[in-house]
């Protein structure tokens, strides 16, 4: 079963990857170049939550780690 | 004979052509003062507090220093003051149960409610990290971290690599991590599933070393996603010392605790699907996180926000954040009298299954007057586990094991460019 | 600057090409940051919040408030960069919302560049009133761009930000670039005219993209600032060529705000142009 679900996400996440081949132009990227058009454009509160939610709970990351441990879990 | 003044249309173009030349033949010594560098100072303040628990302060402030060719340098340093009591993970009694913490203290927990114990730390950490760009497409950051609390000490280093490829549609990141923590618990460490007999107090060693690929890409001019994958290899001292597992007669009454035990090893993987979507004026934030460790927890994380800007500084961003996950192969409520030790054992909530609901808002704003930039966040999580799980025998069939925990956050920002 | 930005270079050299773009957008980000007017704590943000107080400018944006100093008497008070206060009462998003004659009339009472006190390198500007520098400032970059460009090559390149651009000369074996000018009603989509251009600079003016839709009219952003309404009677487009992006751009503007006569105006100055 666990196995199961993480081909199936491995597939999704490729399938997202290669889907869809048109190249959007450099002039229709204005909407892209806004700062808050960003997986991270708040990364002092991201890194906030992400210690709060680390001796939370058992789970770790998803983001690139770049901190650093602590006693807390 | 004079003609008509500057309205004349053909004195337009020479004219323009005299005041275009003016204008454009500036010093390349003029421009140079100017250039792009710069220097930025990020303020934060946590303010965290849980329901008759823990309670956290952290204040945190960062310099980062821009430099024209797009290098940057950043140094943080953060202190987290913490206070509270949390769970011992023993279970609760039909009478009065005291407890000594590791540093000396008697604590007296009421019949019926679970044990819990008061802390008090002090974290200092300090990171440092150094951007650097290749070229227009590769971005190559190392960076560096030391933290020191009164039981742990961390130090670890970062890198990562990221290079745009396909025409600037899609953006591949690589990295890294390694950290080298020392655990030393207050009192000595005590020996793993035994009555808290101190085995030596020297420091415990605790490796942690990850690595992680990221893809991104555009998908329209309004879209973009991305997936990143993670795996994470623990290694050494990894059980809590200060955590304790009851062990209780047939009828569940708790008649005596016997310390945390926890594997030498630990392997994690980590899934993460995001989304950024531009709609007419605002933008949406998915997120996606399935993990899975050795431990045999298994977890699945969804978070979404939603920003509306109100002008060009001013911003609100509701969020919503869905946990939940199974427990840990060890997990267990209790031993029970007389059954065979098993060879590892945790009561420790955070590793039993449980569900975290955060509902919060953050709020951006500036000052006229100021320059720098404010944020706000206020979070109210909720965190609920099994009240009655299938191990509660006896008496603890009575007792709510886990209470659900309110807790909130609120966060404080101010950043500063000069 | 919200337009897209490219760079092309005629070099079978993938390094030098890659080069020469990161130095145009080094210098296009400098400029955007410096001159926009949404950038808060930049100097024209400062000027805008002076409220009264005059301001000294540093030697760069003294060259540029003389340019649209000049440009103001050229054109008989019609390019007027302290016009920009007009957009708190017009917002071009395409709708039919158009403001009452008093909102215009109090809001032009802080619009006036004969109301600016401006003795180089000092700048009064009164209180409730603003600059943009928003009308050069793409055709100042491209310009600006192309000069840093060329100190580092003798290949040919097109500079072009959002249909403004600048060509240093001709391609290799002689060969001229072609340059594409939109259908207004079609932008983005194929090119109504193309043009072979050898060198100078290129600039169009219109309605394309921000308009206002009133009575069945379509009002281009230009705003007339001695009533405070946009231009009537301008073409859909008015493509300008010249020896510099700037000059090109701004007879191009000047020409627009002349109404139904900018082809009669641009006529008379002797440049080449296209009106759509």
């Amino acid at each position: 079963m666990k196995r199961t679900v993480a081909r199936l996400l491995t597939v999704l996440g490729l399938l997202l990857l290669i889907a869809g081949c048109t190249t959007v132009k450099p002039w229709d990227r204005d909407l892209l170049a806004q700062k808050r058009m960003s997986f991270n454009p708040t990364p002092m509160l991201q890194a906030i939550d992400e210690h709060i939610y680390f001796s939370k709970e058992a789970s770790m990351g998803g983001i690139g780690v770049g901190g650093g441990g602590c006693g807390c879990n | 004979m004079a003609g008509p003044p500057e309205k004349r249309p053909t004195v337009v173009r020479d004219a323009l052509h005299t005041a275009a030349l003016a204008l454009l033949l500036v010093p390349a010594t003029v421009q140079a003062a100017d250039s792009e560098a710069g220097d930025k100072i990020d303020l934060t303040w946590l303010q965290y507090g849980e329901q008759s628990r823990t309670r956290i302060a952290e204040p945190v402030v960062r310099f980062t220093h821009l430099m024209p060719d797009g290098q940057s340098f950043s140094a943080q340093l953060g202190i987290d003051i913490i206070t509270g009591a949390s769970p011992t993970g023993a279970l609760p009694s039909g009478q009065v149960q005291t407890h000594t913490t590791p540093s000396g203290r008697v604590v007296t927990s009421p019949p019926g409610q679970i044990p819990t114990a008061p802390f008090q730390d002090h974290r200092l950490s300090l990171d440092a990290d150094w951007k650097r760009p290749l070229g227009r497409l590769v971005i190559t950051t190392l960076g560096g971290h030391v933290s020191r609390e009164k039981d742990y000490q961390s130090l670890g280093a970062n890198g990562e690599v990221s290079v745009d490829v396909w025409h600037r549609m899609m953006t591949l990141t690589a990295g890294g991590s390694i950290n080298h923590d020392s655990v030393f618990p207050v009192g000595g460490t005590p020996a793993g599933l035994s009555d808290g007999t101190i085995l030596h107090s020297s420091a415990n060693a605790k490796r942690v070393g990850n690595i992680f690929f990221g893809a991104s890409r555009i998908l329209s001019r309004k879209w973009m996603a991305g997936v990143t994958g993670s795996r994470t290899f623990e290694s050494g001292y990894l059980t809590e010392p200060y955590k304790l597992v009851s062990v209780m007669n047939d009828n569940g009454q708790p008649i005596s605790e016997l310390t945390d035990k926890r594997p030498s090893i630990r392997n994690r993987t980590s899934l993460l699907f995001s989304s950024v979507y531009h709609l007419t004026d605002d933008v949406l934030y998915n997120s996606y996180r399935y993990y899975t460790d050795s431990w045999k927890v298994r977890s699945h994380t969804l978070e979404i926000r939603y920003r509306h800007q109100l002008d060009t500084d001013t911003y609100i961003e509701p969020l919503l954040r869905f946990y939940t996950q199974s427990a840990a192969s060890f997990y267990t409520v209790g031993l029970h009298d007389g059954a065979p030790l098993p060879d590892f054992a945790s009561s420790d909530y955070r590793l039993g299954r449980l569900q975290t609901i955060t509902l919060g808002a953050t709020y951006g704003f500036a000052f006229d007057d100021n320059p720098g930039n404010w944020v706000v966040r206020a979070e109210y999580i909720r965190q609920a586990g099994d009240s009655s799980p299938p191990g509660a025998v006896g008496i603890q069939r009575g007792f709510d094991l886990a209470p659900p925990v309110n807790i909130y956050a609120i966060v404080v920002g101010y950043t500063f460019k000069y | 600057m919200a337009s897209p930005c490219s760079v092309l270079v005629d070099t079978d050299e993938r390094d030098e090409a890659e080069a020469l773009l990161a130095i145009a957008e080094m210098e296009v980000r400098r400029i955007e940051e410096k001159f926009s007017r949404y950038r808060r704590g930049n100097v024209v943000d400062g000027i805008n919040r002076s409220d009264g107080v005059p301001v000294e400018v540093d030697p760069e944006t003294a060259l540029l408030i003389e340019y649209a100093a000049a440009c103001y008497r050229m054109s008989g008070g019609m390019f007027d960069i302290t016009s920009g206060a007009l957009r708190r009462v017009w917002k071009f998003d395409g709708s039919s919302r158009v403001p009452g004659p008093t909102a215009v009339r109090e809001c032009l009472r802080h619009v006036g560049w004969q109301r600016v006190e401006w003795t180089n390198p000092v700048l009064t500007l009164p209180r409730g009133m603003e600059i943009d520098l928003g009308g050069i400032g793409k055709e100042y970059a491209v310009d600006r761009a192309a000069a840093r460009i060329s100190e580092r090559t003798r290949s040919s390149f097109v500079v072009n930000f959002g249909g403004d651009l600048y060509v240093s000369g001709t391609r290799r074996g002689g060969r001229t670039w072609g340059v594409g000018i939109d259908d207004p009603d079609r932008a983005g989509e194929s090119a109504l005219i193309r043009l072979d251009v050898t060198s100078g600079g290129i600039a169009t003016s219109g309605d394309a993209r921000r308009f206002v839709t009133w009575r069945g009219k379509r009002l281009g952003h230009i705003l007339n600032p001695r009533t405070g309404w946009p231009i009537e009677g301008a073409p859909r487009s008015v493509t300008v060529a010249g020896p510099t992006c700037i000059e090109a751009g701004t007879l191009s503007t000047l020409a627009y705000l002349q109404g139904s006569g900018a082809r009669s105006y641009l006529e008379q100055q002797a440049v080449q142009f296209w009106i759509v």
